[in-house]
């Protein structure tokens, strides 16, 4: 376990203050150039539109998935026949390879065939095909719906979970007096929920920060390096442009921001868990 | 409430939940459709919500040309998924049982490894295990993936465990001891037992952080023979970019372990997702 994820997070960050290439991969002494790498990397600007990528694409994905994951599991913890096989099935979209999601939105987004031109063309909202997938914006807005679609049973079920945890007659104590159904909701629901909440958010920051197939196989960053996240930008620059510091540099970025929210996580949320 | 006013609210809560489940499936049933289309018909306008005519040609036709072969990317990626998932077993449930039974130094600090471990990105991990794995030449072999594999599996299945482990009483394996059991065979005869709900739950997440995996196996395995079914998609995509029925008959032949899975294995993918996260 160290030797397998300690070793790389080390020699990690070794590797992203050398200068190390396809030529000097085997070579013993490489060489250290410091901070060159990031230099290189900010001059170039791909980087700091991955990182902005990045950010927009979690944050966008986050409020979405948890408003929608909110209300379908307020919706299903009403106690009705249908609810928990229904909302039992809504888990499929979370366990599908993410390879598989990202064909096939690719292939509903696509601009020939795609169902979604379909639909508004039919429905007289758009004249001509859109090429959701060629222009920057719409390839980003894609994106996101797609890992919204992948995130809504996640955010679901542990507010499900949640909400079963909070004793009915604290609501009954309420309404008796005299707490109309909104108030309840915002004064006892949302404050109960409180550490299922921030543990939601969190966890879904980093899984979604970190996600990588479904942008590699739906648009590989492109148009033009405009769709790049920091996990694919990384990718890219060691694996395709053989830039191996480069890549180890921008993964450096991606892990340093994803461990300060993961200390904030296991400080804050955890451990008040824990003390529980 | 009336017991008509009961029905009745069943009935429109039953609808508007069936509403929402076909929004929210319908990718998943469009994918399926379009594997067994002809490709004429998918390019069809307005698009037809069944085929006309039934079309089985995109599966069969991968068991000719072995290009392709997405029953061989099919076995590829079992028996990664499956030995990567029984290689974190077998290292992750003593290594909980150890944690969660004694106490040692350092306990906290390997917790909080382990917590941290899950959630390093892959990128982080793929470009030092890429050099690693070139330098002791398991590039290009199954094993490199499983390998990589299990450092997702592990630290799941062991911060699942010691919950598991914890809530046995002492007791328990006290009187097992008073009975003649030694540590081991308490270990197996009574621990095991009463925590396999939690096995199940490491195993079937193992499993399935296997099967979805695509930046290991696409990037350690370059032999398209060797590589898992992920991989396989992303190929076919490079190769025949457009050829959606080919491309969908893959994807649906993908999510058959899943959807196994999810059938029979539902209690625990609920189980596992919240205390995951919430109880960790």
């Amino acid at each position: 376990m160290v030797l397998l994820v300690g070793y790389p997070i080390v020699s990690n960050f070794i590797l992203s203050i050398q200068d190390v290439t396809v030529t000097t991969l085997n070579a013993l002494g490489k060489p250290l150039v410091g901070l060159r790498n990031f230099q290189t990397l900010l001059a170039d600007g791909v980087l700091q539109r991955s990182i902005g990528n990045t950010f927009v694409f979690t944050v966008c994905c986050i409020v979405f998935q948890f408003a929608i994951g909110f209300a379908l599991a307020l919706f299903f913890n009403r106690g009705f026949p249908l609810a928990k096989p229904v909302r039992g099935l809504l888990m499929i979209p979370w366990m599908i390879p993410m390879t598989v999601t990202a064909l096939m939105f690719k292939f509903m987004f696509s601009s020939n065939v795609g169902i979604i031109n379909q639909f508004f063309q039919a429905c007289g909202i758009i004249k001509s095909p859109v090429e959701w997938l060629l222009e920057p914006r719409s390839a980003m807005f894609s994106l996101i719906v797609a890992n919204i679609w992948i995130g809504i049973p996640f955010n679901m079920i542990l507010l499900s979970t949640g909400l079963t945890t909070i004793p009915n007659d604290v609501k009954e104590a309420a309404a008796m007096d005299g707490a109309s159904k909104r108030q309840s909701f915002l004064f006892i629901t949302v404050p109960m929920l409180k550490p299922v909440i921030e543990s939601v958010l969190i966890l879904g920051f980093i899984y979604t920060f970190k996600v990588f197939d479904l942008v590699f196989v739906m648009t590989n960053g492109g148009p033009v390096n405009s769709t790049h996240l920091l996990s694919t930008y990384s990718y890219k620059l060691s694996f395709v442009l053989f830039k191996y510091s480069q890549g180890a540099a921008t993964a450096n970025i991606l892990f340093l921001i994803l461990l300060a929210v993961s200390i904030f996580y296991l400080k804050f949320v955890y451990d008040d868990r824990r003390a529980e | 409430m009336t017991n008509r006013a009961v029905r009745l609210r069943s009935a429109v809560l039953g609808a508007v939940s069936i509403l929402i489940f076909v929004v929210v499936m319908f990718p998943l049933y469009w994918m399926v459709v379009t594997s067994l289309k002809k490709e004429i018909e998918i390019f069809k306008i307005p698009p037809t919500l069944l085929p006309h005519v039934l079309n089985t040609d995109s599966y069969f036709a991968q068991l000719q040309h072995g290009d392709f072969n997405m029953f061989r990317s099919f076995k590829n990626s079992f028996v990664i998924s499956t030995s990567a998932m029984l290689m974190a077993l077998v290292l992750a449930i003593p290594a909980s049982y150890g944690i969660a039974r004694f106490t040692f130094k350092g306990k906290r600090a390997f917790i909080l490894g382990f917590l941290v471990t899950q959630m390093l990105p892959v990128s982080v991990l793929l470009t030092p295990m890429f050099i690693i794995f070139k330098n002791v030449h398991l590039l290009n072999t199954q094993f490199s993936a499983i390998l990589a594999d299990v450092t997702i599996g592990i630290p799941f299945s062991v911060l699942i465990q010691i919950g598991y482990f914890a809530s046995i009483p002492k007791e328990l394996e006290d009187a097992s001891r008073i009975d003649g059991c030694t540590r081991f065979s308490a270990f197996l005869r009574i621990f095991l037992p009463i925590a396999s709900p939690g096995v199940i739950v490491c195993a079937v997440f193992s499993f399935l952080y296997g099967w979805g995996d695509l930046a290991y196996g696409m990037t350690f395995i370059q032999d398209q023979a060797m590589r898992p079914i992920t991989a396989g998609i992303f190929n076919f995509m490079g190769q025949y970019g457009t050829k959606w029925s080919y491309l969908s008959a893959f994807a649906v032949v993908t999510i058959i372990p899943v959807i196994f899975i999810f059938v029979f294995m539902q209690k625990y993918i609920i189980s596992g997702l919240t205390s995951g996260a919430v109880k960790g």
